[in-house]
């Protein structure tokens, strides 16, 4: 059996498992939804702010929304991971003669997949709301770019500490850097109308440029301007959390 | 009758003592709250220039009376998590073998809720004081915002009591913690409902949420204004009543199980 195949199995069983435990997937694809509503409503009025790019915030929302989903849904594989290290079915897969890096590539691919079901689900909801896709189909695609990525950043962001603590507790602490992640960016107001240190913080935050990636067709046209610095984001945290996740992988001792 | 005080004041202090000895279970509604506010303070500040927008000095005193009701809120699941752990560990059953007063059962977890809310606002304002916050209502507005969210708090803590003594579960009770979320995010605890439009306002408009943290936020920006606070403290008392009523229900369901 090749690590092409192990990797194939693991992560075959990891998108099997979302219908067996689906309290654990189910949130990933309700809570952006209801970000969709619940802040296109709150703060329906912060396009009036001069230089706001959006004419109506469910444009500004969505995409971010979107992102905050795909990454949860990341997050899951590493929670799943957790949950295998806890029962003992990991340390049995750890004992098999297949490769470390396969077995880590599992999960990371399956995040990626998984990432389709929230892209899904938003770009529907972004229709029936008449959420306005300004390139037109092309819209998607760099919002399935940064999706994907994204899923894939939180993957290894989750996988990493799930090797490491081996525990499902750690969940909360996973998902709340991620709400940090996205909080400390353009979620709300464009970086221009930021205020004091959240401005200076969403300046170097990664996610600004993933999120400015994943909104440009909601805006107006693609460019390649507007999706280089979310495309050298997405590769540096990936760069950077793939060595964490394997560092991981490589302490973790049956 | 000093039996039945003694019963009350012994129950109300281990529930508190519990909830201090139980930091995991508190500081989650010590410190997001805390961090939203220091995050919106900043990300939206610009906003209260927009016209229709409440006269505030800053967005952190528009937003102080909705940290500190948020606060609250969350830490009163805290209530109903400990009541769900007592009867999965059994110290529950071992209670009502006693002649212990029924009622002193209620009374002392919402007196944890209610302690822990209060020493939380006065706790939230003194770290956004050091922020720059202004409060026109003074120490009565302060008094007034702490006790609304106190009475809140302890309201919906009876709330996640009853839905303990009804599940006997903590994971239960812990799964309630998105209703509170979505309530908050429907209502006009983050943003002016004078800036809300079509659909959202309505909701946002019969959501008593929304009534409630704005009497607390006119004591902040305002001042002193008694029928503002009257209407404020009013829900909050109408959430505690209903609150009480659904886990006396309970509490009788479940003692009439065990009978």
């Amino acid at each position: 059996m090749s690590s092409l195949d192990v990797a194939w199995g693991i992560t075959v069983r990891s998108l099997k498992l979302i219908p067996r435990y689906p309290s654990t997937f189910f949130p990933s694809l309700i809570m952006p939804v209801f970000f969709v509503i619940a802040f296109s409503g709150a703060f329906s009025g912060l396009v009036n702010l001069p230089g706001f790019p959006a004419t109506e915030m469910k444009d500004w929302i969505l995409p971010m929304a979107t992102m905050q989903g795909c990454a949860f849904a990341g997050i899951t594989t590493g929670v799943a991971l957790a949950r295998d290290l806890e029962n003992g079915f990991f340390d049995r897969l750890i004992l098999s003669p297949a490769p470390r890096r396969a077995i880590l590539a599992g999960p990371l691919l399956a995040a990626m997949l998984r990432a389709f079901l929230p892209l899904t689900l938003l770009t529907g909801v972004g229709l029936i709301a008449g959420v306005h896709y300004r390139a037109g189909a092309l819209t998607v695609v760099p919002l399935a770019v940064a999706g994907v990525g994204i899923a894939l950043v939180a993957g290894m962001w989750s996988v990493g500490m799930a090797l490491r603590t081996k525990s499902q507790q750690a969940a909360p602490l996973i998902q709340m850097m991620l709400f940090l992640g996205f909080f400390l960016s353009t979620a709300l107001v464009p970086v221009d109308l930021l205020t004091g240190w959240v401005q200076t913080v969403a300046r170097v935050n990664p996610v600004t440029d993933v999120l400015q990636l994943a909104r440009q067709g909601f805006l107006g046209d693609i460019t390649w301007e507007t999706s280089r610095p979310g495309l050298l984001s997405l590769l540096g945290m990936s760069a950077v959390l793939g060595v964490f996740a394997n560092r991981g992988m490589d302490k973790v001792v049956p | 009758m000093s039996i039945a005080v003694a019963q009350y004041a012994s129950l109300s202090r281990r529930s508190i003592v519990t909830t201090i000895r139980q930091p995991i279970a508190i500081i989650p509604s010590f410190t997001f709250p805390l961090l939203f506010l220091a995050i919106n303070a900043a990300a939206l500040e610009r906003s209260i220039n927009l016209p229709g927008f409440p006269p505030v000095d800053s967005f952190l005193q528009f937003m102080i009376a909705t940290t500190i009701v948020q606060g609250g809120l969350f830490g009163a699941i805290a209530s109903g998590s400990a009541i769900a752990a007592d009867i999965e560990g059994g110290f529950f059953d071992r209670l009502i073998a006693t002649p212990v007063s029924r009622t002193s059962i209620l009374i002392g977890r919402l007196a944890g809720s209610f302690t822990l809310a209060f020493t939380q606002a006065w706790l939230f304002f003194g770290v956004a004081h050091l922020f720059g916050l202004t409060v026109d209502g003074g120490f009565l507005g302060m008094f007034g915002v702490a006790l609304i969210s106190s009475i809140a708090s302890a309201g919906l803590g009876s709330v996640s009591v009853a839905i303990g003594l009804k599940s006997g579960s903590t994971e239960v009770v812990q799964g309630s913690f998105p209703l509170i979320f979505v309530s908050m995010f429907l209502s006009s605890a983050f943003f002016p409902r004078s800036l809300m439009e079509g659909w959202f306002k309505s909701v946002a408009t019969i959501n008593p949420l929304s009534h409630m943290i704005e009497g607390a936020r006119s004591l902040v920006f305002r001042g002193w204004e008694t029928s503002e606070f009257l209407m404020s403290l009013g829900i909050a008392f109408a959430i505690l009543v209903l609150g009480l009523t659904l886990s006396l229900l309970a509490l009788r369901a479940r003692l009439a199980d065990k009978a």
